[in-house]
């Protein structure tokens, strides 16, 4: 059964220089309880893909055409106010800069209470209390009885991060779709954020949408993967298939531009992606 | 003795945060007593996470900030304690990459500018001179003849860094300090920059002081390597020691924490 489906999105970008189609034709699917993972280098269209189900695409951009159906309903026929009541209840989405994401002027509690306030109209003040402050503790923040009234810029990026998930699974969403969630904290913090993610989707059977440049991050998090090149999927497996028979050239130059300590030869040149392949000239790999 | 370049001891950097007129200034040690060497022609990196010096240290070698105690020797000379010309000639010696290409490239001039600054600062030589050698340190870094005229904004992160390496290339270094250079790129044009920096290495006959948080580039590159955690230096070896014996419990966790694809 699958929660969501995306077929033949395309979402165009509008330019005095010309259209950009950093999504061209893109369709996939996201298994309930899952985790699928699109990787791909900068400018590959894997965080438009990410918007566009979000229902965050402004001008210049446009969803040219295509389906995104969640659960039965297609999001590219409702309104933006529908959109605004699907957003943070059945899809919450994480982005990658803890930094910038949380609003410096708030405190912490109040920022995860916002999301119940809108979704949970029933809840009373102090059950919301209670549910802010259980969230903090579920994504391990310390004292969260305390932490509820801290501002952001008392918290390290690895706590922010925590918030941001706290936030993203208030309502407890369906489908979490996190847009390099890791990629901004250091490594063992990012083994913590990793090790709580897999935690909250096993308990709550959330889907998971995960976006990374980072093949490590997605061999340890993965069901599938989808590997987006230039606004197009070019591999499409399970992760394990992807990692030990990567049959599309761009995803071997990918996955062979890696130093992985214990297999490639130290000092030794690292293959890399060749810009003068043009990589969409080669059959698409979908499995 | 003489394939030491750098000798660092005991360094140590303390910041005194004001906490109030009548309380006592808070000091924060940014480093507690760093020490270590490095050897002619090697890659040593420094390793560890936010906040645990690497960065700072480097900032010490480089003199962009003053170590509050130590010393280090460059050559058997103390650069804690150079001025003026003096100064300007280790400069030149030691040069710095810095992490993100996009901030440390003046916006407002062209490649050819850019690369050729240090040369006009620190050298006589006349402006055809100075073009013939960006040029060759443009060739060198792989980049085209006629993007000497272009602006940063025309290339992407990957050649931008390529800029700044043209750049630190400019003086002809003994010595030059990698802060983070690939952690701002995606990993196929990481891999273009390793490999760049490990030819010019050989060619220049460069040693590289590469401070990284990534395990796994630091693996692929290092010669040694000097894991720090909260100031201090907790262990100091050859890349192999560190990888396949790491004796302290922090440098388990750090090895333990890279996602390594495996199936």
């Amino acid at each position: 059964m699958n929660l969501l489906d995306v077929k033949n999105l395309k979402t165009y970008f509008y330019s005095d220089a010309g259209v950009n189609k950093a999504v061209d034709d893109v369709s996939f699917s996201i298994p309930q309880g899952k985790t699928v993972c699109i990787v791909g280098e900068s400018g590959s269209g894997k965080s438009i893909t990410s918007l566009s189900i979000m229902g965050l695409i402004d001008a210049p951009g446009k969803i040219e055409s295509g389906e995104i159906i969640f659960n039965g309903v297609d999001f590219l026929k409702l309104s933006e106010k529908e959109m605004r009541s699907v957003r943070g209840r059945d899809v919450s989405m994480i982005f990658q800069e803890p930094m910038t994401s949380l609003n410096p002027s708030y405190t912490v509690g109040y920022q995860i209470d916002e999301a119940l306030r809108l979704h949970q109209k029933h809840l009373s003040k102090k059950e919301r209390f209670e549910k802010v402050v259980e969230s903090l503790d579920l994504v391990g923040i310390p004292d969260p009885r305390e932490k509820y009234r801290e501002f952001p810029f008392k918290l390290s990026g690895g706590q922010r991060q925590r918030v941001m998930i706290a936030i993203a699974m208030a309502c407890e969403p369906k489908l979490l779709i996190a847009d390099e969630p890791t990629t901004a904290l250091d490594v063992t913090i990012q083994a913590q954020v990793l090790e709580l993610m897999n935690k909250l989707q096993k308990e709550k059977g959330t889907s998971l949408l995960f976006i990374t440049h980072d093949l490590g991050v997605v061999s340890k998090v993965a069901d599938e993967v989808i590997v987006m090149y230039k606004g197009h999927i070019v591999e499409k497996a399970s992760a394990k298939e992807l990692f030990t028979d990567p049959r599309h050239p761009y995803t071997q130059a990918l996955l062979h531009s890696i130093p992985t300590p214990g297999v490639t030869k130290r000092k030794a040149k690292l293959a890399t992606v060749d810009d003068s392949v043009d990589y969409l000239s080669f059959p698409k790999e979908i499995r | 003795m003489s394939d030491i370049v750098f000798e660092i001891k005991d360094l140590k950097k303390h910041y005194e945060i004001n906490m109030g007129l009548f309380t006592k200034p808070k000091i924060i040690k940014a480093l507690d007593g760093v020490s270590f060497n490095v050897k002619k022609g090697e890659i040593l990196s420094i390793v560890g996470e936010s906040g645990c010096g690497k960065s700072t240290t480097a900032k010490i070698m480089l003199k962009i900030e003053e170590a509050t105690e130590g010393n280090i020797l460059f050559e058997g000379t103390d650069i804690t304690t150079l001025a003026g010309d003096e100064l300007k000639e280790y400069r030149k010696k030691v040069q710095i990459i810095f992490q993100d290409p996009y901030s440390s490239l003046n916006p407002r001039w062209k490649v050819g500018q850019i690369i050729g600054e240090p040369l006009k600062l620190n050298t006589d030589m006349s402006d055809k001179e100075i073009k013939e050698r960006v040029l060759y340190l443009m060739e060198k870094v792989g980049m085209l003849p006629e993007w000497y005229e272009r602006y940063p904004h025309q290339f992407s992160g990957g050649q931008r860094q390529r800029i700044g390496i043209a750049r630190a290339l400019a003086l002809n270094p003994e010595v030059i300090v990698c802060d983070e250079p690939v952690s701002a790129l995606d990993v196929s044009i990481q891999a273009q920059v390793l490999n760049l920096l490990l030819d010019l290495q050989e060619e220049f006959n460069l040693t590289y002081i590469f401070i990284s948080h990534d395990l796994s580039v630091v693996e692929h590159i290092s010669d040694r390597i000097v894991v720090m955690y909260f100031g201090e230096v907790v262990e100091y070896d050859d890349v192999d020691t560190i990888f396949e014996h790491p004796k302290h419990d922090y440098t388990k966790k750090l090895i333990d924490a890279i996602p390594v694809i495996s199936y």
